[in-house]
């Protein structure tokens, strides 16, 4: 009989200073209150105080968290969530998939954490009870994909090795004569899976990625530069003990339901994201063009941003993560007349990719022309536009970035450069114009080696602006930070109606997130649902699982949760709760940490003027601006009753102590709180 | 050497598959009954016990059985076929694995696993490497006679208790081994704390067929279920993994996973690299 079913009890805790590893065991209190994932990253990460100003997000007192939930595992669509202070300097709950997380799960962790600092470059190898903290020499400077192959081959279990037993006389003597045994002993498996940064999370890029499977990323927040911060290249796990349950058989039939139903998504099942790209564009007007001067091309024979042609172009293959029948990711390989991008092998691009490093990068068009004129060429030259944005895509997961805001820090220096608000001295000599792969070649690398401007640039879109706005003594360089919470905006528009409502990025927990949820509640300014909606995606960030895959939970999560944990009341209620304290306290930390008197006025008002003040030029949306042009009505009246619907106050956005007691979290965030309110 | 008994050939069928104890059945899976019995008692045998004596290994048969159902319900236990997967299908979703996993171990250890998932228990491994899957499990190598001086597996060649056995057709349990696949003598099995010579020379020579069980460790390599293989029925990916008649050695599929992904690296990519 376990003590846990569904969790394991326990949390491995590293600290890379001292070189100790032990146990926190946080006990099934805080496990019925958090689940895992980014609810219980919030918790330790308020319970521990990293929430104090004098807490350095790139300093060794900051906490790393890789953190699962009780239905990762065994089963379908694991997620695992990078949850730590991000060197912005605001709450990081980054999600990726994988089979990394259900193998952390598999070697009997409910997560890791990781504090202090390396004194020379290591990675955390976890072969079940066993955490050990080896030397990364090696792998320090190594890309990606190439880091993640030497990790994985260099984690056995220990059924997987063994010395050389065979001898000659085993064999009969004419197989002895012909090939005789190589004595390496065993050793050929590989069955490890890793989680790991690139030159960029080295470099403290702020922000990198950590990343599995090449092109699977915790993409956003920085997670990857906290790793580098503390020396560490990586975490790479191999589980043999399995997951416990307490109805076995009634989890893994649910399982098989939600697996038997997604393999006839035809949505997923085709090109994953990749399938959105037209919709976005030509018929939502919300696709990201040029650092979003344009949400939709004046020609709608622009495809090279959409699945199909995506697929007849490039795509290989397809690849699930452990236990998913969506596979929404397709490895490419990329031919162009360009040597620069011919032959690069990556992945699809996803649907962020596209916008972020595709259409804002002005790659999508003939040189010389722009969004708001015909395309003008063939099927190849198409093809090629896609090259530079696959392209553009491997770079970044290969250096372990975040595209989206590095897409929209590159789309801002474009714009820029375009304006002629800079120029090309201003770059150290790079000429950035849209569509220019090469010199984004060029820009990257002084990113990812904090060479040069690349320095100013490694700290992403918002500080970049702020950058040239003193540099060049010109504030309104501060309108095309397209930033919210000072983040950059994901590829999804908030001016079309038939797009995300600017709201949802304001109030998203974690800065300026596509997933936040909630979407037809704030579109409707109905906050109770929209609230309900933010608060389930924060419940399956926590339990934790693939928010691509609820669809084909819906309906099941809760019997799911019950038979991985054998609580048999637990309710609806019981998760929607799971995402309200996820919010209070990732509120109460964004607050904190940056010491605001006025989160309003200095926090949550940084949005792109860009949603009020620009209409669409061209599309079925032409015309539109977020909120009729009144940033007011959003920041006045909508946003104060969306945090009232929360029980926060209507002036700062603060939980009441009423309500931290109502969620039964006052125990760790009351103290903060009384300070804010 | 013995023939592979052909399907067109081959007595009546039985109509219905021996219930086997053990797990639920997969309707019962799928309806979600969670009510399976837990016993092991199969026709009045022990399910962990070997039945039966081993019957030479199969030997290649180059013209593919015919698929001509006998009169009658035709059985789903198969002679003479083999695994064979798609590596431009396969996903790498582990959904083979889990239910390989989950059948083994609620047939071998239904106490033990009764709250417990393990993969370890699963013959058939996907294993990822960048942007390549690959799909291990056992590929039937056969060690030739003229050369190599036997025609046995070479694992079953280099066991030292002749625990690596081929159960014949009407003996074994159906649905988990017989019908001429092989079957590891867990008796017999001296465990892999005191032997791994099966799975070393696999990986020495051939691909890496044989795993250990997590409980006993025990020697494990895939029974092919008897001739209807449960992780092609789960399989979500149309051709991904398929269940055909054996048309050559099955030496020629194996390799170790690194070489297999390499390989499989510069069919899909054009690009040799070190995995």
């Amino acid at each position: 009989m376990a003590d846990f079913y569904g969790f394991t009890g326990k949390i491995a805790r590293v600290d890379l200073t001292s070189e100790t590893v032990s146990v926190i065991e946080p006990g099934e209190d805080v496990y019925r209150k958090y689940l895992g994932g980014s609810s219980l990253g919030a918790y330790f990460l308020v319970k521990e105080g990293i929430l104090d100003p004098s807490v350095d997000p790139l300093g060794p007192d900051n906490l790393f968290q890789i953190m699962i939930g009780p239905v990762t595992g065994a089963g379908a669509n694991p997620r695992s969530v990078v949850v730590t202070k991000s060197p912005y300097n605001f709450f990081c709950a980054s999600t990726a998939g994988g089979h990394a997380p259900a193998e952390l799960k598999m070697a009997g962790w409910d997560g890791i954490q990781v504090t202090g600092k390396a004194k020379r470059p290591v990675y955390i190898a976890v072969i079940d009870d066993n955490v050990e903290i080896r030397d990364a020499s090696e792998l320090w400077g190594m890309e990606v994909e190439e880091a993640e192959i030497h990790m994985k081959k260099a984690v056995l279990a220990d059924l997987e090795t063994r010395e050389a037993m065979v001898r000659d006389a085993d064999l009969t003597p004419e197989w002895a004569e012909m090939r005789p045994p190589k004595r390496k002993g065993l050793g050929e498996k590989r069955l490890a899976h890793a989680w790991l940064i690139g030159p960029g999370g080295e470099n403290q890029v702020w922000y990198s990625a950590v990343m599995t499977e090449g092109a699977r990323a915790h993409g956003r927040w920085g997670g990857g530069a906290v790793m580098g911060s503390k020396n560490l290249k990586g975490i790479v796990v191999r589980g043999t003990k399995g997951h416990q349950l307490a109805d076995k058989k009634k989890y893994m039939s649910l399982i098989r339901n939600v697996q038997v139903s997604q393999s006839t998504n035809y949505f997923w099942r085709s090109y994953g994201t990749a399938g959105i790209g037209a919709r976005s564009a030509y018929v939502e007007d919300a696709f990201p063009i040029r650092n979003w001067q344009w949400c939709c091309w004046a020609d709608p024979n622009v495809k090279a941003i959409t699945g199909p042609f995506m697929d007849t172009t490039s795509f290989i293959r397809k690849s699930s993560c452990a236990g998913c029948s969506l596979h929404c990711l397709y490895p490419v390989e990329t031919t162009s007349e360009d040597p620069l991008m011919d032959g690069v092998i990556s992945d699809m691009p996803d649907w962020e990719a596209m916008g972020m490093v595709g259409g804002n990068l002005g790659f999508m068009e003939m040189e010389g022309s722009d969004p708001g004129e015909p395309f003008t060429g063939d099927h190849n030259d198409q093809a090629e536009n896609l090259a530079k944005l696959q392209f553009t895509t491997f770079l970044h997961d290969n250096y372990g970035l975040d595209f989206i805001e590095g897409g929209a820090n590159l789309a801002l220096l474009m714009e820029l450069y375009q304006r002629g608000l800079i120029s090309a001295d201003d770059l150290d000599g790079i000429e950035l114009t849209w569509g220019d792969v090469h010199a984004v070649d060029e820009l990257m690398k002084k990113i990812i080696e904090r060479e040069g401007v690349g320095d100013k640039l490694a700290q992403g879109t918002y500080e970049t602006a702020k950058y040239f706005a003193e540099l060049k003594g010109k504030p309104e360089i501060m309108d095309y930070s397209m930033t919210a919470h000072r983040y950059g905006q994901p590829a999804h528009d908030v001016r079309s109606p038939a797009d995300k409502n600017a709201l949802e990025y304001v109030t998203v927990n974690r800065a300026c997130a596509h997933t936040g949820g909630g979407g037809s509640g704030f579109k409707q300014e109905d906050y109770p649902a929209a609230v309900a909606g933010q608060n389930g995606t924060a419940a399956t960030n926590s339990l934790s699982i693939c928010t691509f895959a609820s669809g084909n939970w819906g309906g099941f999560t809760l019997d799911i949760l019950k038979a991985a944990t054998g609580w048999d009341d637990y309710t609806e209620e019981d998760l929607n709760k799971v995402g309200a304290r996820e919010y209070a306290l990732s509120r109460i930390f964004d607050i904190h940490t940056q010491q605001l008197k006025d989160p309003k006025q200095e926090y949550d008002m940084q949005v792109p003027p860009r949603w009020f003040d620009d209409p669409l030029p061209t599309g079925p949306h032409k015309g539109a601006v977020a909120y009729e042009g009144d940033s007011s009505k959003l920041f006045n009246e909508n946003l104060p009753a969306y945090w009232e619907a929360r029980g926060w106050t209507k002036d700062k956005g603060i939980p009441t102590v009423e309500t931290l007691k109502e969620l039964g979290i006052d125990d760790v965030a009351e103290d903060y709180a009384q300070e804010l309110l | 050497m013995a023939e592979v008994e052909r399907r067109d050939l081959k007595k009546e069928p039985s109509e219905e598959p021996k219930q086997s104890g053990g797990g639920v059945s997969r309707r019962d899976f799928l309806i979600g009954g969670g009510a399976g019995l837990s016993g092991l008692v199969v026709g009045g045998v022990i399910g962990r016990e070997v039945l039966g004596k081993p019957a030479p290994a199969p030997e290649e048969v180059e013209a593919p059985a015919e698929e001509e159902a006998p009169a009658g319900e035709e059985s789903p236990y198969k002679t003479g076929h083999t695994l064979v997967f798609d590596p431009y299908q396969c996903t790498g979703c582990m959904q083979c694995a889990q239910a390989c996993a989950e059948k083994y171990a609620d047939f071998l250890y239904p106490e033990e696993t009764t709250h417990l998932m393990n993969l370890e228990f699963s013959r058939i491994r996907p294993m990822r490497f960048q942007h390549v899957d690959v799909l291990n499990y056992c590929t039937y190598c056969q060690l030739e006679e003229w050369a190599e001086g036997s025609s046995k597996f070479p694992c079953e060649a280099v066991c030292p208790e002749d625990a690596i056995v081929t159960i014949a057709e009407g003996e074994g349990v159906e649905g988990y081994y017989g019908m001429g696949y092989k079957w590891i003598d867990r008796d017999k099995c001296l465990g892999a704390d005191k032997c791994w010579r099966c799975a070393e020379i696999c990986e020495d020579q051939f691909g890496s067929g044989i795993s250990f069980d997590p409980i006993d460790k025990k020697a494990q390599s895939c029974s092919r279920c008897g001739g209807d293989p449960e992780c092609v029925k789960v399989c979500p990916e149309p051709g991904a993994l398929q269940w055909v008649p054996i048309g050559r050695n099955g030496r020629y599929y194996a390799h170790q996973p690194t070489a297999y992904a390499e390989l499989l690296y510069r069919k899909m990519y054009n690009t040799r690299r070190e995995l």
